[in-house]
């Protein structure tokens, strides 16, 4: 192959994966294979928890822990996302902008409104759940408000911004021929934009509650019961088949959302 | 080359004040001549059909009407009704003056069609009227009438996204009824429907100006009204029009009664007239999208 023609074959895409393909030969070769992934009788250990897994523990007892802990946690994640819609739908709406422009032009207090509060979410988004835990820990101490504020926040910001994008999104001729009815820009996201990005605005927000599961699971170092909080206490004792029947608790609980929001996305088809 | 026809007045209406006036409004963008300088006089009661090639200036002239666009000149040089549509503020005054139904009809796909019937009203509804509609709907006694007149009474809790094209735009329609505007404007409205929704479609589009069918709101102003169409058909055109107005190169081509409108006269308007060959002029169909 001349060089002119290699040339002509090396272009964007392929010189990017030709520098991946470099980039991860080169770290592999930074590896040191002499020592073990694993420490010593780490390989055991892994067997060992693996095992518990046959059975888990299910003895009535725990079962009703597990129950409680579920609750507990799903109660947690629920109340963090309504707080986290209730802030993030309004300040998704201003992020959008749909309300800074009308057929008439844009608003510019409107526009200056919307790009402060694009910062703010960011803002809101850019410090994690645990980090906003420790903070508010700090500030209210050891309470369930703490875990509820500390994943509103986060989750708020995240919420807005796609929220903002779906709205977005909608496509423009609807609303044009809504504008042309006299409808004022807040009309115009009532009937417009808003009943057309819901099925979108809803599937995200089911997701973002699977994922508030997973959080309000982890938030137990906080002081709050839940899955998370249990769990801790089996690996304190080493007690594997507990910890096993709880992840299983945990997936039943996200699974079973999934399901929620698929039955509910099926009933907003058209 | 054709010659250019003569332009002769359409049918004369006693009114002697016109509804709509519209003095050498212009509209070019950039290098693009959207409409050279035009002269129209429409009086209430009148039926006016826009013809012309793709690019003649149909949407132009009634964006300008709607007042979506401000004509070069300033929103002087287009009145209806004495007032300026590019003056007024988006808004209840607008919405009564002006109202247009798209080729798309432009629906909201999600909400229920009874909240998109009354969208019609949005312009003259108070915002806390408007949030409670959605919840507990006002005026559904009237949205009832309008889908009824339609003919599509039973569909008053189905989406749009779920109806045919025909019953897209009876909806279109009935929300247009809500809305009440003294000039409806329709933007190729029967283009995306078979020839027998669009006789259908056009009968009920002319039924929002014409007295025949009154109005939604009984507020008898039927007889002050005025519809202006792009269609491309001429037996629609023959059947549901009074008046047709050819343009051409952003001109205007011919204006003439609609029962004069004959197959010569549309061909030569089609002609593309420098060796592009002949065009079908009928073809209500072409200008369908996808």
């Amino acid at each position: 192959m001349s060089f002119r023609r290699l040339q002509s074959w090396l272009t964007g895409p392929r010189l990017l994966t030709l520098g991946i393909v470099c980039a991860l030969a080169w770290s592999l070769s930074r590896v040191d294979w002499q020592q073990p992934i694993a420490h010593t009788g780490g390989g055991a250990a892994a067997l060992k928890v693996l095992l518990a897994l046959f059975p888990p523990d299910l003895t009535p007892e725990f079962l009703s822990i597990c129950v409680v802990a579920s609750w507990h946690t799903l109660a947690y994640a629920v109340a963090g996302m309504s707080l986290a819609v209730a802030l993030g739908l309004p300040l998704g709406i201003l992020a959008s902008g749909v309300l800074a422009v009308s057929s008439d032009g844009h608003n510019p207090r409107r526009w200056t409104l919307m790009v402060a509060v694009r910062f703010l979410l960011a803002a809101m988004r850019s410090v994690h759940e645990l980090v906003w835990a420790l903070l508010f820990v700090a500030a209210v101490g050891l309470s369930p408000m703490a875990a509820i504020l500390a994943m509103a926040i986060p989750y708020a910001g995240i919420l807005g911004r796609i929220y903002a994008e779906q709205l977005q999104v909608a496509p423009p001729e609807p609303i044009a021929a809504l504008r042309t009815t006299g409808a004022s820009p807040l009309r115009v996201l009532l009937y417009g934009y808003i009943p057309m990005a819901l099925p979108d605005l809803l599937s995200y927000t089911f997701y973002r509650l699977e994922c508030g599961i997973r959080a309000a699971a982890i938030m137990s170092f906080v002081g709050i019961d839940g899955i998370g909080f249990q769990i801790e206490l089996s690996l304190a004792d080493l007690l594997f088949r507990q910890v096993w029947t709880l992840l299983i608790f945990l997936v039943v609980l996200v699974v079973a959302v999934d399901w929620w929001s698929s039955r509910v996305r099926r009933s907003m088809a058209y | 080359m054709s010659a250019v026809r003569p332009v002769r007045t359409g049918e004369q209406v006693a009114t002697p004040e016109p509804l709509i006036t519209i003095k050498s409004a212009a509209k070019v963008y950039g290098n693009n001549r959207g409409l050279s300088p035009l002269n129209l006089a429409i009086h209430a009661g009148e039926r006016v059909a826009l013809v012309g090639p793709s690019g003649s200036g149909k949407t132009t002239l009634l964006r300008l009407l709607a007042g979506a666009l401000v004509p070069d000149e300033g929103p002087n040089s287009v009145s209806i009704n004495g007032k300026s549509p590019a003056n007024l503020k988006p808004g209840r005054e607008l919405a009564s003056l002006v109202g247009i139904v798209s080729q798309r009809f432009d629906l909201v796909p999600h909400l229920p069609v009874m909240h998109n019937v009354l969208a019609g009203r949005l312009g003259h509804w108070s915002l806390a009227r408007s949030i409670l509609s959605l919840v507990w709907p006002m005026e559904r006694r009237a949205a009832q009438q309008a889908l009824a007149r339609v003919g599509i009474a039973d569909k008053i809790n189905e989406r749009p996204g779920r109806l045919s094209g025909g019953e897209q735009q009876r909806v279109a329609i009935a929300r247009m009824m809500m809305q009440s505007p003294l000039v409806v404007l329709a933007d190729e409205p029967v283009a995306s429907l078979d020839p027998a929704r669009a006789e259908e479609g056009m009968a009920l589009l002319v039924g929002l100006v014409h007295s025949d069918l009154g109005h939604a709101n009984g507020d008898g102003r039927s007889s002050e009204r005025a519809l202006i169409a792009s269609l491309h058909t001429a037996s629609l055109i023959r059947r549901h029009f009074t008046r047709v107005v050819g343009l051409r190169d952003s001109r205007v081509h011919f204006d003439l009664p609609a029962g004069e409108l004959d197959d010569a006269v549309l061909d030569e308007l089609y002609d593309l007239g420098d060796g592009y060959g002949d065009v079908e002029p009928l073809a209500g169909l072409a200008a369908r999208d996808g």
